[in-house]
């Protein structure tokens, strides 16, 4: 088999879709916590704890550039360790994507669908996913290439259409309530930045695996401003009562805009958009679960296993969740972020802890070496 | 052999044929199979004696009226000889030329008592005036130089043959491509003689380092297969592939270039062609100067050109005719259309089906009036409309020229106009479907337009089952689709996935050509440099070079 590698332009693409798809399309700053018209001061607060996610995952990832994190986990916790480690991360890859594949379904079925059974949705896009992670992950990041123009491209123009409804009244008073609520309604969007485990998977297949790094700040970055700008509009559209009481503001928001008397109802081109980031998404994360649970059964070629996970995936989306609401109460700050806190950060605290104790007694060691030569 | 034909009862063929070897080769056998026939034949070498050469000859071909033998003497020595050619094939008066060469001129050399190898080697030295002169050994070489206008000539005493070239076949003139016709450019197209497009080729591009691999193919038909490239400019891994592929192909013909594109595609499911075929001798040159292999088949006016991507279909040699502005204009027009004629219909389907609240509501009005009494739903509607244009279109093609225009009319007045008039198609459809139909001739290459005619009856369904979403469905499986084949090894949606942004220069953007500095990066990156930088046209130029010539000048002082 040969080895594919993707670029790291390719690896911020299909991060930003992935992190700015679900974080637009629900827009935890608003509807979870209780910002309200700070919605937009949370998703800035969120941007460094995304980031700091992202140098834990990220940091780690570049110092073995050769394998994925379910090998070094093994190497830094031993056998035993590593493989309960890594299936923390597996079930992540599975879970996340099964939410989120029912978060657009049940967009589609309040939006456009209303009719159509929620298992059609979700398999189809199951489907997708499926195909294009058998056709392995440099075939998703071209796709991911050719789409972003689209995807960015849809998102500009809801976002443009807007303005003409945008009224700047919906977003004072700033800071009414101190600062309290602003990080409450952080907390989510914070969380959902366990999205970046994907990293610990795709930094091997990378070009220049030493610059990972970089591209996943520059995409945190470029999510972080969608974030930034469309909590903005949304509550500038529609002000903090409704913004914050519905399921998918950015949606209703996008109902609302009526450019002309020819142009409106554009809401189908936000879908279309997040059709393609969700897609992005699941094969991304279909792909890294299969290479790490082929990993740690030791199976050499991942695909086999793409048939029956999709299947499970799709069972575990629609049973999951017994309807809309049971998902908006996963995302609530006080049940969300420990779990992502448990499933991501401790592991990776974990993994830190090791790789410092192990290596820092070899670089000392280094180090004298150097010492003793120098005087020599 | 004898076990295997023992075992089969076939023991009269057997007997037979042992019987035929012992005895020097019985062609008249006609039990023996074709490719039993073949390989005798290839194992046949000439002997000393014309007599018996001729025999062998006539009872290979069966005498065929077409193969035309003379025999006459010839020398002091009236030695005999025979002058063999095929008609049709040669030109008659390089033909007499020989023949008077042979009558006359034989008696003015001198050589040995009854020396045919001798005369025949006078001849080749001497006498013989032709292009080219080529000694045939066995029957089989023999009858080759024949198919290709050969004049065979043929010496009692002699175990060689001298082939002399004569060809002369009748060929169509060089017209313009019917297929690729453009505006601006040049109006020279392929035909059927392979030297002739290679000539066409060639006269685009002088440079010795153009190379011609050539190749035969198919063991009954024999086809002509060039491998053209520029020696140096296309990737060696490239040119080794196409070779290794075109090799490869062990078929019995090769009537159409169609044959080896099968035999050497990277994804045999692909709906998209993954060669790339023109007519045009321009657009093959351009592609041999980005680096790219031709591959020229004789008997066929279409040219492979391998690697193909997909941004090459949907450019027409005018694009680089035309001025900067028409260029990019026309193609992002042509981009726009090829959307329009994949997902238009689906899309239309899908809109009036489930999505009504996405139209205008005076449109929606219209076109709910329209369909009023219209008995069937409207994805049966725009599918049967489909399938009639469809009908129409390739029934246009078939029909000879003079009874063409009837089916228009037919096509055009009667079914649609009298459907609409009878309530069976709305209007909007009937604008659906042409305006689809439109936007498709604008994809310069037919092949792909055939693909793109498939894909849109599937997006039709989609839409008409699943509503948008089965549109998106659809859509991105093309896209991953299209995204994981390869041609040659190189990606398919090269410039756009994966993302190449130098060489958005000539995708939807035709830039000027002094900016089109670099060759396409993918495609082995020999020489990614293929003219001086920064030659966009200046008022005043020369003075400026001059005052830098001076200033040099200065500073060395």
């Amino acid at each position: 088999m040969t080895t594919e590698k993707i670029h790291n332009r390719q690896l911020v693409f299909m991060l930003f879709m992935i992190r700015s798809t679900v974080t637009i399309a629900t827009l935890p700053v608003l509807t979870t916590g209780t910002a309200e018209q700070d919605a937009w001061l949370s998703a800035i607060v969120s941007l460094p704890a995304t980031l700091l996610t992202i140098l834990l995952i990220g940091g780690l990832a570049v110092k073995f550039p050769e394998e994925t994190v379910i090998e070094y986990s093994r190497k830094l916790l031993g056998k035993t360790g590593g493989t309960i480690i890594s299936f923390f991360f597996l079930w992540t890859f599975l879970y996340t994507a099964a939410t989120e594949v029912r978060i657009y379904a049940e967009l589609l079925n309040t939006g456009l669908f209303p009719l159509t059974p929620l298992i059609f949705l979700v398999s189809s896009m199951v489907l997708l996913a499926a195909v294009a992670a058998v056709l392995g992950i440099e075939t998703i990041a071209r796709t991911a290439d050719a789409l972003i123009f689209f995807y960015i491209f849809f998102i500009t123009a809801s976002l443009l259409g807007a303005v003409k409804a945008f009224d700047h009244i919906n977003l004072q008073p700033v800071l009414s309530r101190g600062f309290g609520p602003v990080f409450s309604s952080a907390l989510t969007p914070a969380a959902l930045g366990n999205q970046s485990l994907v990293l610990g998977i795709l930094v091997p297949t990378l070009t220049t695996p030493r610059k990972a790094v970089t591209s996943a700040v520059l995409a945190a970055l470029l999510s972080g401003t969608v974030l930034i700008l469309s909590s903005i509009t949304v509550v500038g559209v529609l002000g903090p009562k409704i913004g914050s009481s519905s399921i998918f503001p950015f949606f209703l928001m996008t109902r609302a805009i009526e450019i002309s008397r020819f142009i409106e109802r554009i809401e189908a081109l936000v879908v279309i958009a997040w059709g393609m980031g969700i897609f992005i998404n699941l094969a991304v994360f279909l792909y890294c679960g299969a290479r790490g649970v082929s990993q740690i059964a030791k199976i050499h070629d991942y695909r086999p296993l793409i048939g029956p996970m999709a299947v499970l995936w799709v069972i575990l989306s629609v049973h999951t969740y017994d309807d809309l609401l049971d998902l908006v109460k996963f995302f609530q700050p006080q049940i969300f972020f420990p779990y992502s806190m448990t499933t991501t950060i401790l592991p990776y605290l974990l993994l830190w802890a090791a790789y410092l104790i192990r290596h820092a007694g070899r670089g000392e060691k280094k180090y004298i070496k150097k010492r003793r030569i120098k005087p020599g | 052999m004898k076990w295997l034909n023992a075992l089969l009862g076939k023991k009269n063929r057997t007997v037979k044929k042992e019987l035929a070897e012992e005895n020097g080769e019985d062609f008249t056998d006609s039990s023996l199979d074709i490719s039993e026939r073949e390989a005798a034949a290839k194992s046949l070498s000439l002997t000393k004696s014309l007599r018996e050469n001729l025999k062998m000859i006539r009872e290979i071909t069966g005498a065929p009226g077409d193969l035309a033998i003379r025999e006459f003497r010839a020398g002091r020595e009236q030695v005999e000889i025979a002058l063999l050619h095929l008609e049709g094939f040669i030109d008659n008066k390089l033909f007499e030329n020989i023949l008077r060469m042979l009558g006359l001129g034989s008696f003015q050399a001198p050589v040995g008592k009854g020396a045919g190898p001798n005369l025949l080697q006078e001849f080749r030295r001497r006498l013989l005036q032709s292009a080219e002169i080529k000694e045939v050994k066995t029957v089989d070489d023999l009858w080759n130089a024949l198919t290709n206008g050969y004049s065979v000539i043929l010496c009692h005493g002699s175990a060689t043959g001298l082939a002399c070239d004569t060809g002369d076949f009748r060929y169509r003139n060089v017209e313009e491509p019917s297929a690729e016709t453009s505006i601006r450019g040049p109006r020279d197209g392929f035909i059927e003689s392979f030297y002739t497009n290679i000539a066409l080729i060639r006269k685009r591009i002088k440079t010795p380092n153009l190379w011609l691999e050539e190749l035969t193919l198919g063991s009954l038909s024999r086809t002509k297969v060039g491998i053209l490239y520029i020696k140096g400019l296309a990737s060696e891994e490239l040119v080794q592939e196409v070779r290794q592929r075109v090799s490869r192909i062990k078929t019995d013909a090769i009537l159409e270039s169609g044959y080896i594109e099968d035999f050497i595609e990277d994804n045999p499911f692909s709906v998209f062609p993954l060669t790339f075929q023109t007519e045009r001798p321009d657009r093959v040159a351009g592609c041999l100067l980005e680096g790219r292999v031709a591959i020229v088949t004789e008997n066929t006016p279409f040219v492979l050109v391998v690697p193909m991507d997909f941004p090459m279909l949907l450019q027409a040699p005018d694009d680089y005719y035309e001025t900067m502005h028409i260029g990019t204009f026309l193609r992002v027009v042509r981009y726009l259309a090829f959307g329009a004629s994949i997902l238009l219909p689906g899309i239309y389907v899908a809109v009036i089906t489930f999505h009504n609240e996405l139209l205008q509501a005076q449109l929606l009005l219209r076109i709910a009036a329209a369909k009023e009494g219209v008995p069937f739903p409207v994805v049966a509607e725009v599918f049967l409309m489909e399938l009639l244009f469809e009908l129409l279109r390739e029934a246009g093609v078939r029909l000879p020229r003079a009874i063409g225009p009837a089916i228009s009319i037919v096509g055009a007045l009667v079914l649609g106009d009298a459907a609409i008039r009878a309530g069976l198609v709305s209007p909007p459809v009937v604008i659906v479907v042409s305006l689809t139909a439109i936007a498709s001739f604008t994809v310069p290459n037919f092949s792909f337009g055939i693909a793109g005619r498939l894909l849109r009856f599937i997006f039709i369904l989609l839409g008409g089952a699943f509503g948008l979403f089965g549109v998106q469905f659809g859509a991105l499986l093309v896209l991953i689709y299209t995204s994981s084949i390869r041609s040659f090894g190189y990606p398919y949606l090269a410039p756009m996935s994966p993302l190449i942004l130098q060489s958005f220069k000539d995708l939807h953007l035709r830039i000027w050509r002094w900016r089109m500095d670099t060759r396409p990066l993918l495609l082995g990156g020999r020489e990614p440099l293929r003219q001086a930088r920064g030659q966009q046209p200046r008022p005043g130029i020369e003075e400026e070079e001059k005052e830098k010539a001076g200033k040099g000048r200065k500073n060395d002082h």
